[in-house]
């Protein structure tokens, strides 16, 4: 309810722009969006941007195992329909999918990127106690969830093909990760909040630097001969629903933050992330499936696209 | 008696269910007629101009193949099936002069929290720009209309690719980084943007499929020294960075060892 206030007191413009930017000294200005050379869209030049983009040395991040040294195996089975549920969520997991996303649209590069949720950092944390149940869950539950908010959809039961898939194949990309030690490049960027967000300042970023791939309208872009999203939506009725990790603005920016646009993570500064963030936080998206049956009597449902 | 009614029912039904859908295909074929006609048209100017050439423009086909099939061993692209969006992109990006060596561009700065001007109209957004030594002279040659002309032809073209035989181990290396990337060095997968069979996509992500080995490494080796400038958001470039000349070759076979089909359109 909350949330749906303050969305109609910011849609209405009410929102004053608190504070002023922390990133520039009083009197310096921003650089040029355009150097000879580096053409970083976010005003970073190429110097500064080799300054703040963490320079990443080997060895730094758990590396898994890879794709060609799955075993040959029943378990190698398991491993391999895992990841392919992973990377093609729409054609393997089809019974529970409510909208047009896969696994991998979020855990880039198949779920081994640090920084994107990667599957070998989250798996040998399991079971953890979870703020959104209250509650201590298992892996398999934890993946029910993504199901269930991320992917909109139904949660498959916790000894169905999809979900046993999906834990062997965290299982082995895990081989030889640490059991219940945090690794470097777990889950998302950590941010600083210099003040508070702008969706005004949001969505300029957006139309600047999301909005040639993503979609001006936010609803991604299809592929014109195959099913399913060669670019995901970020919101509309295919995109994730408001119980998702990725619709809370703060897991939105950390995620941004370190990964987009894509290829270019950290080149963003932090505030620019919480900002970006709040303007796409602000669109339709279906409601959270646990409020829906409130929310649903007093809203038309969000469409699709 | 019932079954009368239900037979005239059902006829009524039938003859509305034709009169909506030949009025539908009336429509259908009214709208856009124009555009394909002038289309039509444009194809046929950039079929004549890439053929034969005109004065000091030399013949497409000279160096992209009859059909726009490039050539494996020299490198030259392949043009057939590519996106028109993109084909016009690169032809005026290769004809734009290139600024004197030193010449910075002073662009009005961006900085939202003082005042909420509009920086859109303000900031100067340099043009990309493409420098290629046999291709630069030609585009410069090329008007508004040739370029729109030849870019339509290319893009009705229908692409059968061939692919090139290449060692097992390279392709499985080629295909790790085409699928994957490199998750620890940040570098995402190339089918993340030119598509899950390296089709390309729009008019931003050129096809990598069916593209010599030898031209894509030539391009990525532009990216890197600056003789390629005209990608969207600067994300090439930051993907160029960091190629080593190993995944060079290595992608560059694999996807010269791809299959692709392009329908003519």
């Amino acid at each position: 309810m909350t949330r749906l206030i303050y969305s109609l007191i910011a849609l209405s413009g009410l929102i004053a722009q608190t504070g002023s930017a922390t990133e520039l000294q009083q009197g310096e200005v921003r650089p040029a969006a355009y150097d000879a050379r580096a053409n970083i869209p976010t005003g970073l030049t190429r110097e500064k941007a080799i300054r703040q983009i963490p320079a990443i040395n080997p060895g730094e991040y758990f590396v898994p195992p890879e794709v060609g040294d799955i075993p040959t195996s029943k378990y190698g089975d398991m491993v391999k329909l895992g990841r392919n549920i992973f990377i093609d969520t729409q054609h393997y997991a089809k019974r529970y999918v409510g909208n047009g996303l896969n696994c991998s649209n979020c855990h880039l590069q198949e779920g081994r990127k640090p920084f994107a949720g990667p599957l070998w950092a989250a798996y040998p944390m399991y079971p953890e106690f979870r703020n959104k149940t209250r509650d201590v869950v298992t892996y398999e539950k934890r993946v029910q969830d993504c199901f269930r908010f991320s992917m909109n959809g139904i949660a498959p039961t916790l000894d169905s093909p999809e979900i046993k898939a999906i834990t062997a194949y965290s299982h082995w990309l895990s081989k030889g990760a640490p059991i219940n030690k945090e690794l470097p490049g777990r889950g998302f960027a950590r941010l600083s909040k210099p003040r508070d967000p702008t969706p005004v300042n949001g969505e300029k970023l957006y139309k600047e630097n999301c909005a040639s791939c993503h979609g001006i309208d936010g609803k991604g872009q299809k592929f014109a001969n195959r099913g399913g999203y060669m670019f995901p939506p970020l919101w509309g009725g295919d995109s994730f629903n408001h119980g998702a990790g990725m619709s809370s603005v703060k897991d939105c920016a950390q995620f941004t933050k370190a990964n987009m646009p894509l290829g270019k993570g950290w080149t963003l500064t932090d505030m620019e992330a919480w900002d970006v963030c709040t303007y796409i936080w602000l669109q339709d998206r279906p409601w959270d499936p646990r409020f829906g049956w409130f929310f649903n009597i007093f809203t038309p449902p969000t469409g699709g696209n | 008696m019932k079954n009368q009614k239900k037979d005239t029912a059902k006829r009524i039904v039938r003859m509305l269910g034709l009169a909506i859908l030949s009025a539908g295909i009336l429509t259908l074929s009214g709208c856009g007629k124009k555009s394909e006609a002038a289309r039509e048209v444009a194809i046929a100017e950039g079929k004549a101009l890439v053929e034969k050439g005109r004065g000091a423009v030399p013949a497409c086909v000279a160096c992209h193949g009859a059909n726009g099939e490039g050539v494996e061993a020299a490198g030259y692209p392949r043009l057939a099936g590519l996106n028109s969006g993109y084909i016009e992109k690169q032809l005026k990006d290769l004809g734009r002069k290139l600024p004197p060596a030193g010449v910075v561009i002073e662009s009005v700065a961006k900085d939202y929290s003082k005042t909420p001007r509009i920086y859109s109209d303000l900031t100067v957004f340099s043009p990309g720009l493409r420098h290629d030594e046999v291709m630069s002279s030609i585009a410069k040659k090329l008007s508004a209309s040739d370029i729109h002309n030849v870019a339509a032809y290319y893009s009705s073209l229908p692409f059968q690719a061939k692919p090139v035989a290449a060692d097992y181990e390279v392709l499985e290396r080629g295909q790790d980084l085409a699928l994957r990337g490199k998750p620890e060095y940040g570098l995402p997968a190339c089918v993340s943007c030119h598509a899950p069979d390296g089709e390309g996509f729009g008019a931003d992500f050129p096809p990598l499929a069916g593209q010599p080995a030898a031209y894509i490494v030539n391009q990525i080796n532009k990216w890197q020294s600056g003789d390629r400038d005209n990608d969207n958001l600067g994300l090439m470039r930051a993907v160029a960075d960091q190629l080593t000349d190993a995944d060079k070759l290595n992608v560059a076979a694999y996807y010269a060892n791809r299959s692709l089909t392009v329908k003519g359109k």
